[in-house]
């Protein structure tokens, strides 16, 4: 089967500010995939080119085998989207708005059963605009979802959530894809929520995808080196490494026995990865 | 577009206007706004005549409410709406479902009919229970001018919508020129207690052919020596109203596809930050 979606050397300019620089991607059917990117990274821009509410500078996407540019009502219905602001309807009932955007669809998912998914039951005969943040971007998620589509987009999704409601989205997220082999494009800042979440992970520095894979792979290739530290002849002695357990080795080869004030720092993963958008930047 | 997107639109139409009626505040603002106001200005010069006739300013008056309140409507409500949906990302949520943006359209012009429908009423009911209100004398004209003067304006006011920057600014823009469009038009006062170069600005605007068209369906024919060319010049009216509906309808669709089509997240962002800013 073809991939849900493929980009190739997408590039997108704003006057003379170039966004993005040439990015590839390629999301399977069935997978979360999380965009990882710092604030202004593109995330939005790139998210928005696939969704077809915005037309790319240059390259080669493909969205559910159409170019969003071209997208026609059909192609839309198989899209659900959660963007990253909004605060439509603020006058209608919870119950009311879910139910009236799920008639644009053929088979729309039952109204009360989605807001018991979200966790909005309580809230059904509420006003809109009188939820709590959290509420409210449960509400976004449930009408992201109420046309059954195909492929996913969430744009920060999680912005606002404690920590219940953010473990409870991830497992609501994992139920849509295993048991409805829902495709799911979210961004996110957020590194730990991408590593526990996704299936795999692009991190969007620079205007490219600076890394690429699982969260092992991604791990491994954003890994920084490790700073190994010791004393000799009074004074502190440093090197930086990708391989600190080969450094120690030598050292221990060379003083021939436990070497001085030895100390290995291997950085975290978010270290890590704060150390690779500093550089893409 | 299709039939689907219809029938929800007029779904949606009716179900903002019933928020709209349980919207408390919103409800006491008409209620005082129209109603309110129509009845005290019949209880203080009701009585009194339109200089050289022997219509009474009670009779005139409704009929320059019933103008003013399509006018209104369409042209201050409306592109207010459009613009507060724009602003809080309403319109960018229909363009995520198929079929959205006719929906929500069809939707607009339900709403917008349903409040004429409701406050044209509230006018009739209050003069009659006021007294000194007519009941029309020539239904058929009553309609067809209703009608027609609404089909000039509602496009009209959707494009205006499309070129506000914000809901914010849309009543300062607005306010003003139809407070002016109210005074020179002939609905509050007779059209011919203006100088001629006003007069002959006035027509150039719907309004005072609305509330000329109303004032025929209305008022005797005694009415007459107050009006311009003493005729009521209903062809002219006809003409008038429909020239001005096929501007706005050439105008309008250029207008709200690039409206929409331009709606995205990062521009709502955007926006709202200047909005919170400002
Ligand atoms: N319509 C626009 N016109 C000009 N510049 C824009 C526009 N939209 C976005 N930008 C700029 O493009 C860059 C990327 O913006 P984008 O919204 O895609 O970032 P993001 O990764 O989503 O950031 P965040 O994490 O803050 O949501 C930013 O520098 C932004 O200022
Ligand atoms: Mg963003």
């Amino acid at each position: 089967m073809s991939a849900a979606v493929s980009v190739r050397g997408l590039r997108m300019t704003y006057g003379t500010a170039e966004v993005l620089r040439g990015v590839d991607l390629e999301i399977r059917r069935g997978e979360i995939f999380t965009l990882l990117g710092p604030n202004g990274a593109g995330k939005t821009t790139t998210i928005e080119i696939l969704e077809g509410f915005r037309n790319r500078s240059a390259g080669e996407v493909s969205v559910l085998g159409s170019d969003p540019e071209k997208g026609s009502d059909a192609w839309r219905a198989r899209l659900g989207i959660v963007l990253q602001n909004w605060r439509d309807h603020n006058k209608w009932g919870v119950r009311e708005i879910v139910a009236h955007l799920g008639e644009f669809y053929d088979d729309a998912r039952d109204p009360d059963d989605l807001l018991a998914a979200v966790g909005l039951t309580g809230q059904a005969g509420q006003q809109v605009g009188r939820l709590s943040g959290g509420q409210r971007r449960r509400l976004d998620v449930a009408l992201g979802i109420v046309g059954r589509p195909e492929l996913l987009f969430l744009d920060e999704p999680t912005t606002g959530f404690d920590p219940e409601a953010r473990q409870e989205f991830h497992l609501l997220l994992n139920r849509l894809a295993s048991d409805d082999g829902m495709t799911v494009l979210l961004t996110t800042h957020d590194l730990v929520e991408a590593e526990k979440l996704a299936h795999r992970t692009a991190i969007l520095a620079g205007g490219r995808i600076t890394a690429c894979g699982t969260p092992a792979e991604l791990a491994r290739a954003v890994q920084a080196p490790s700073r190994v530290r010791w004393l000799e002849d009074g004074r502190e002695q440093a090197v930086t490494t990708d391989d600190p357990s080969r450094a120690a080795w030598e050292l221990h080869e060379r003083f021939g026995g436990p070497v001085p004030g030895l100390e290995i720092r291997r950085p975290s993963l978010e270290e890590s990865y704060l150390e690779l958008i500093g550089r893409a930047a | 577009m299709n039939g689907r997107a219809l029938r929800i639109g007029i779904k949606r139409g009716w179900a903002e206007h019933l928020q709209l009626l349980r919207n408390r505040r919103e409800l006491i603002t008409t209620l005082i706004g129209t109603a309110g106001l129509f009845a005290l200005l019949l209880l203080w010069i009701g009585d009194e005549q339109v200089k050289g006739t022997t219509v009474s300013s009670g009779m005139f008056m409704t009929t320059g409410f019933l103008a003013f309140t399509v006018f209104s409507n369409a042209l201050m409500t409306l592109p207010m709406a459009l613009a507060a949906d724009r602003e809080e990302g309403t319109l960018l949520r229909l363009r995520t479902v198929p079929g959205g943006i006719p929906a929500y359209l069809v939707g607009r012009a339900v709403t917008l009919l349903c409040q004429i429908a409701v406050q044209s009423a509230l006018i009739l009911a209050t003069g009659v229970a006021v007294g000194g209100a007519p009941l029309p004398h020539d239904w058929p004209a009553l309609l067809w001018v209703l009608l027609l003067g609404t089909v000039a304006v509602v496009p009209l006011g959707a494009a205006i919508g499309c070129l506000l920057p914000g809901p914010k600014t849309a009543g300062a823009v607005l306010g003003l020129p139809m407070m002016g469009l109210m005074v020179t038009s002939g609905v509050m006062l007779p059209v011919t207690y203006m100088p001629e170069a006003v007069q002959w600005i006035a027509q150039a605007f719907p309004l005072y052919w609305q509330g000329l068209g109303l004032r025929a369906a209305f008022l005797p024919d005694a009415m007459l020596a107050a009006e311009i060319g003493g005729s009521w010049r209903l062809p002219y009216v006809a003409a008038a109203l429909a020239a001005w509906a096929v501007i706005g309808m050439l105008l309008a669709p250029v207008l709200v596809r690039r409206v929409t089509r331009r709606e995205s997240g990062s521009r709502l962002a955007e926006r709202q930050l200047t909005a919170q800013a400002s």
